[in-house]
């Protein structure tokens, strides 16, 4: 792989939202078989398979000890002449009561400490699953994250774009009131300079003298 | 001075300089009246700066990674318009004057109606419902002037 690029990498990725899905259902998946699942199922799997032969070599040399055992069990008898006396029968008897214990003791151990191997590796193995299967569903949960992120950032940048496309028409629908709005305002010009006349105005009184006034103004020179 | 069979006369009276005024006003009001709409070609929105259209490629670039919609690299907004002193934007006018072409393609008899209040922004010439060429029917009261 030195020197070249990794192959997966070129390829594009699954959608976070599939990608989620799929960690999501995977993961519910194994936490729901969980729910009911047992380390018994697993454990046959951790059995050691030579554990019979394991035990049956054990048993053997328990009892290739025990016949070492009894055979200089005999000797100390036969030296002192009491081989085949009661006496020899109840040491005998006292011998191999504890070999065989020693033996029935020796499975018994081999095969709990089998039993318990086995257990607690199958135990392990469930507590790893559900512990990935947890790291699946927070991985899904990422996944789905990233999308809506993505998604998110597509979304506001595409109404940024959007109401720039909206704020120039707006402009343009500005121009157009003004334009369609031009014949109002021109009238309002006209009317407003017009408006200002009448207010600032003076009045001149003025009287035109009548012929009775010219008499009457006579007379009073006469 | 009165009951001598004279008569009383009251005459209203305007200053010299706001009758001139006055006349110039009326004048500059019923020539402003003729003008139409004049369009702002400029600048109206700013465009995306080339940071901004960055990042517009940088969600594509992501949102591919990851195996989702892109834009594809299309645009939607324009191609900006570089105007004088640099400015980089969107102009208005195209669409101001697509809505007006618009309106003589569709309501032929309106637009005329509608330019006939103002003076041909081309040729100058005044329309033919200026205020200016408007009909009086009434003579002023008092002996005042028709038209200027």
């Amino acid at each position: 792989m030195a020197g070249g690029a990794n192959p997966q990498m070129a390829q594009p990725a699954m959608n976070p939202y599939t990608a989620a899905a799929g960690a999501q259902g995977a993961a519910m998946g194994r936490v729901g078989q969980g729910l009911t699942q047992t380390a018994a199922g697993g454990m046959g799997a951790y059995q050691n398979p030579y554990e019979t032969q394991v035990v049956q070599q054990s048993l053997r040399d328990v009892g290739t000890q025990a016949q070492m055992g009894l055979n200089q069990l005999d000797a100390q008898a036969q030296q002192a002449r009491a081989f085949g006396g009661s006496r020899h029968g109840i040491a005998t008897g006292e011998a191999l009561k504890g070999y065989n214990q020693q033996m029935a003791d020796t499975a018994a151990r081999m095969r709990q400490q089998g039993f318990q191997t086995a257990l607690g590796a199958s135990q392990a193995d469930l507590n790893r699953q559900l512990g990935a299967a947890g790291q699946l569903a927070g991985m899904g949960q990422q996944s789905f994250g990233y999308g809506q992120a993505i998604q998110q950032q597509q979304m506001q940048q595409g109404q940024q774009q959007r109401q720039m496309m909206q704020d120039l028409i707006n402009a343009g629908k500005q121009q157009y009131a003004g334009y369609t709005g031009a014949p109002q305002q021109g009238l309002a010009t006209f009317l407003g300079a017009m408006s200002g006349v009448p207010n600032l105005q003076g009045q001149q009184q003025g009287y035109n003298a009548g012929f009775l006034d010219y008499l009457m103004a006579a007379g009073q020179f006469a | 001075m009165s009951g001598g069979g004279g008569s009383s006369t009251t005459k209203s009276t305007v200053p010299k300089f706001l009758e001139t005024g006055y006349q110039q006003g009326i004048g500059m009001g019923r020539d402003l009246s003729a003008m139409p709409y004049t369009p702002f070609y400029g600048p109206d929105v700013a465009s995306m700066s080339p940071l901004e259209q960055a990042s517009f490629q940088g969600t594509d670039v992501m949102a591919s990674a990851f195996g989702m919609p892109t834009s594809g690299g299309q645009q939607y907004l324009p191609a900006p318009t570089q105007f004088e002193g640099g400015a980089m934007g969107y102009s208005s006018a195209p669409i101001f004057e697509q809505a007006v072409s618009e309106l003589e393609t569709r309501r032929p008899a309106q637009a005329d109606y509608y330019n006939s209040f103002f003076i041909d922004p081309m040729t100058g010439e005044m329309g033919s419902r200026t205020i200016e060429k408007q009909p009086v029917a009434l003579e002023m009261q008092g002996g005042g002037r028709r038209g200027k």
